[in-house]
């Protein structure tokens, strides 16, 4: 077992795009993108719409080495400066640490 | 002149709305699956796409349809200047807030003009299928318009995402669907209506109840859970300002001499509001600006006012005017 940092970030879908850029400029291997179903923020209750995008969240999952996880780290930041979202960085335990 | 709002308000696609937003609004745990409610919406598009473009190959090109479509597109620029001033003037909203919300109101409900042709054809008074076309160019001005009212503070307008924005705007499913059943239904003409009428023209009154129902649910959940972030004065905007942008569109109406269905059709595109493609097109441009605020606006208090009695008011000035 090997400890490298897990990136989690909550990000409304319309920046997204812009997220996964990062990620991979960051030299990330890989990310996992989740829906999110519904939520609490901002004084008010959201959940998913079928008519609009605008209030759709995800959750993107991406783990790797600390250096990765910090340059992506600046660059999501100045992202969340402006569009609605949560970021968290944890360590993990990878099993196969050569794979991130 | 009355009995056709009565019986406009009493339909089953009005009362199937209505069911839906108190549903809604009483949590109840009605749910259309998200997966048909986005089927529902993509036929939706193309039925009234095709039957406006099956009605445009019947009618053809003509002078009035390239000013109405002309006015259509003043008007969207035009609307959210007037939402911008009046919201500035009687709500306490910031200036990025209030341009996103104006966005809104210049730009259409393309549900809203679905139901209002209905009801409209419900009322036995006759509309040109050229409509759908002034629609789809009345999605998008009003964005142009907000960037601008919100230009003057830099740092409430996203700079960076231009590219993301222009094709969340010309690319956004309803704009793709609708302008693209409309080129169709356009280019085949009667043999292609023959084809698809089974589908696509005689089964949409049943297929908007259920819609219509969903699009109760949702706005009935939004106004619950966003009621509390918007001031009376802002609610009161969500009901006036439709009868402002209708009232200038019936001059429009008057001064082209429109028959009374289109220019009911014309008022109910201007007193519309989006919250499809302008939503999203704002968290892209205007990332400050709050979507609980014009979302609720727009979806919660606009949209229920419009289908409810909006559009009997609108038929019913629409007669007036046609004399």
């Amino acid at each position: 077992m090997e400890q490298k940092k897990r990136l989690e970030l909550i990000i409304e879908r319309m920046a997204l795009a812009r997220a996964r850029d990062i990620l991979e400029e960051a030299g990330l291997t890989g990310y996992t993108i989740l829906s999110a179903m519904a939520g609490y923020g901002g004084g008010r209750r959201w959940r998913r719409s079928d008519l609009s995008t605008a209030e759709e969240m995800t959750v993107v999952i991406s783990i790797g080495d600390e250096e990765k996880i910090e340059k992506a780290l600046a660059e999501l930041h100045k992202l969340l400066e402006a569009q609605i979202g949560v970021l968290s960085v944890t360590t993990v335990d990878v099993l196969r640490p050569d794979r991130f | 002149m009355f009995d056709v709002a009565l019986a406009t308000l009493l339909s089953p696609v009005v009362l199937f709305f209505v069911l839906g937003l108190l549903a809604g609004l009483a949590r109840s745990d009605i749910t259309i699956p998200e997966a048909v409610s986005k089927g529902l919406a993509i036929y939706l598009m193309m039925a009234i796409g095709l039957k406006g473009g099956f009605e445009m190959a019947a009618s053809g090109l003509t002078a009035t349809i390239v000013a109405v479509m002309i006015c259509g597109i003043l008007l969207s620029f035009l609307l959210p200047a007037i939402a911008f001033f009046l919201l500035r003037m009687t709500t306490r909203l910031p200036s990025v807030d209030a341009a996103a919300t104006a966005a809104h109101y210049g730009s259409i409900s393309i549900v809203t003009f679905v139901a209002a042709t209905q009801a409209v054809d419900l009322s036995g008074l006759p509309s040109a299928g050229y409509l759908v076309a002034v629609a789809a160019l009345m999605e998008t001005p009003a964005i142009v318009t907000a960037l601008l009212l919100a230009g003057r503070d830099k740092k409430k307008t996203q700079q960076s995402a231009p590219t993301g924005l222009i094709r969340e705007v010309a690319l956004n499913a309803s704009v793709v669907v609708l302008v693209g059943a409309l080129i169709i239904g356009w280019v085949t003409g009667a043999p292609g209506k023959a084809q698809v009428e089974g589908v696509f023209i005689t089964p949409l009154q049943g297929v908007l109840c259920l819609f219509l129902l969903d699009m109760g649910l949702s706005a009935g959940r939004g106004l619950r859970n966003g009621w509390r972030m918007l001031q009376p004065a802002t609610i009161g905007f969500g009901i006036y300002m439709p009868l402002v942008s209708a009232s200038l569109a019936a001059l429009v109406a008057f001064i082209l001499r429109l028959p009374p269905g289109d220019a009911a059709l014309l008022m109910t595109l201007a007193a519309s509001a989006s919250y499809i493609a302008v939503p999203a097109a704002m968290r892209l441009a205007l990332p400050s600006a709050k979507p609980s605020i014009y979302l609720t606006l727009s979806l919660g208090v606009t949209f229920p006012f419009n289908l409810t009695v909006g559009i009997p008011i609108y038929i019913l000035i629409a007669q007036y005017i046609a004399g």
